[in-house]
């Protein structure tokens, strides 16, 4: 009895080391990682077919990985070869320097220093800006004439607007409540209300405020029909998402650079706002929205 | 079928995890028992880790490990280290210095005694310590998603992305079933195992 039961543990280690270590080393491979939330999961799945439709290399999904440090930790390991990436982020938490609010110099100061410090290459932006903005119900826009953040200042016109938003955006010391309404002259109708991220949608669906904090690119822009005010002083930093790929792998499969440039500018804020609604909202598969966007946008 | 393929995945890196856990853990635990001075600093080592939160654990371990399912068997295997090391420490412990003794008395070398007599002996204690392991393992497995390794997370942490809640259930529910079919399976071994000890 004894005998059997250690002959099969020693089967067992055996498989396990088999498994492991045969796994590495397919030479025409390579592995695209997305972070744990919805858009960056849209994305690593667009990346995915449109290198699997113009290209013959095979492509391992690393779909879902916990955020932004074991993305970034991968990419420098070599464990995954490219992820979705976003400007702000690459400036405060990887180069770990102050924001740059252009939108241009940002962009640039990241391939530059990306390439030099960790030798990772930024593709060109997709389209889209995934940053904080201020939105407002369709009817306060239409009542106030709002489609900027300064037509806010019209006539006065923030007194007579309620806001409310997430705790973290009345925290946030240079990006936040205070510096917005600072920077744009404003204030607001009665006492801010601040509530959980998750409420807050609800909160302005029911009526309950006219304005809050919200994410560009956030479903519920679509579903509860806010008007996302365009932020004309550029208070907020700009988070411009590109493929962020490891110049070992362009290196290794050059036509990579132009297949993923395929997307630039293909992906606005519109059409990201747009896909994070068909998957959050209307439950489609991440693989068919991706799928529908790339045909329809005649990519592949 | 996806669902069944990541249950066998989730099984595999538990079985895998486990299997070294036991060999570590008991290894552990005899020298705790055997080498004086080295058990506090053994068990404070396996409480400590223990405490650290899964996900950090995980993070971290994966900056030096990449990637992949050995990243999250090798944090499995520290987090079962607790239960199986501390019973088998206590396990070898409370043999009865009586029966010790009469090892002594036979002539048994130091070797015998402990493959012989007391790692029997203290044998029920050690299972119970590597069911403990096996169970929690079910659990903690589900992060393996978030550096890359495979099982049943995946399936959850989608449905968490989309709030989904049916897709949730579609990966816990396998999960948990696994978890309370292995914890009923070796109580029963268990009780068996106790049952002969007292005859």
């Amino acid at each position: 009895m004894k005998k059997k039961l250690m002959a099969g543990l020693l089967v067992m280690v055996f498989v396990f080391s088999v498994f492991t270590f045969s796994g590495c080393g397919n030479e025409n491979q390579i592995i695209i990682g997305t972070k744990d939330f919805n858009e960056s999961i849209v994305l690593g799945e667009i990346f995915a077919q449109v290198i699997e439709a113009k290209t013959d290399i095979s492509v391992k999904r690393k779909l879902n990985l916990g955020g932004t440090f074991i993305c970034f930790e991968a990419i420098k390991k070599g464990d995954i070869d490219l992820y979705p990436e976003y400007t702000g982020t690459g400036i405060t938490a990887h180069l770990k320097l102050p924001v740059i609010s252009d939108t241009e110099e940002g962009y640039n100061v990241c391939k530059d220093e990306f390439d030099k410090q960790f030798n990772i290459a930024w593709l060109d932006p997709l389209g889209f800006n995934n940053t904080y903005a201020i939105a407002v119900t369709k009817e306060i826009a239409a009542e106030y004439n709002l489609s900027k953040c300064s037509d806010l200042k019209v006539n006065n016109a923030s007194q007579n607007i309620s806001f409310g938003g997430e705790h973290e955006f009345f925290n946030r010391p240079g990006d936040g409540f205070d510096g917005f309404c600072d920077l744009y002259d404003v204030s607001f109708k009665g006492d801010t209300i601040k509530m959980n991220v998750a409420l807050k949608y609800k909160a302005i669906g029911d009526n309950e405020m006219d304005a809050t904090d919200a994410y560009t690119t956030d479903s519920e822009i679509l579903e509860y029909e806010l008007v996302v005010l365009e932020d004309d002083l550029g208070f907020f930093p700009p988070y411009i998402a590109a493929p962020i790929i490891k110049n070992e792998t362009l290196l290794k499969f050059p036509e990579l650079k132009d297949v993923l440039n395929l997307l630039s500018g293909k992906i606005t804020n519109t059409v990201m706002t747009q896909l994070n609604y068909n998957v959050m909202i209307d439950k489609q598969s991440v693989k068919v929205v991706a799928e529908n966007f790339l045909t329809e946008a005649g990519i592949i | 079928m996806e669902i069944f393929e990541k249950s066998l995945e989730h099984l595999y890196l538990v079985f895998t995890a486990t299997v070294f856990s036991v060999i570590v853990g008991v290894l552990l635990g005899i020298i705790a028992y055997r080498v004086k001075h080295l058990d506090k600093i053994i068990l404070w080592l396996t409480d400590t880790l223990q405490t650290i939160p899964s996900l950090a654990l995980l993070a971290f371990l994966m900056i030096f490990f990449g990637l992949g399912d050995l990243t999250l068997i090798i944090g499995l295997v520290l987090y079962s280290l607790l239960p199986i090391t501390r019973n088998t420490y206590t396990g070898l412990k409370d043999v009865s210095p009586f029966l010790k003794d009469a090892a002594k008395g036979m002539g048994m070398s130091k070797m015998q005694r402990l493959l012989l007599v007391e790692l029997p002996l203290s044998f029920p204690l050690i299972f119970v310590g590597i069911k403990i392991a096996l169970v929690t393992s079910f659990s903690i497995a589900v992060l393996g998603v978030l550096i890359g390794a495979g099982g049943l997370g995946s399936i959850i942490y989608s449905g968490i992305q989309i709030q989904d809640v049916s897709m949730i259930l579609k990966g816990a529910i396998p999960v948990t079933l696994m978890a309370i079919v292995f914890d009923i399976f070796m109580t029963f071994i268990e009780k068996r195992m106790i049952k002969k000890a007292k005859n």
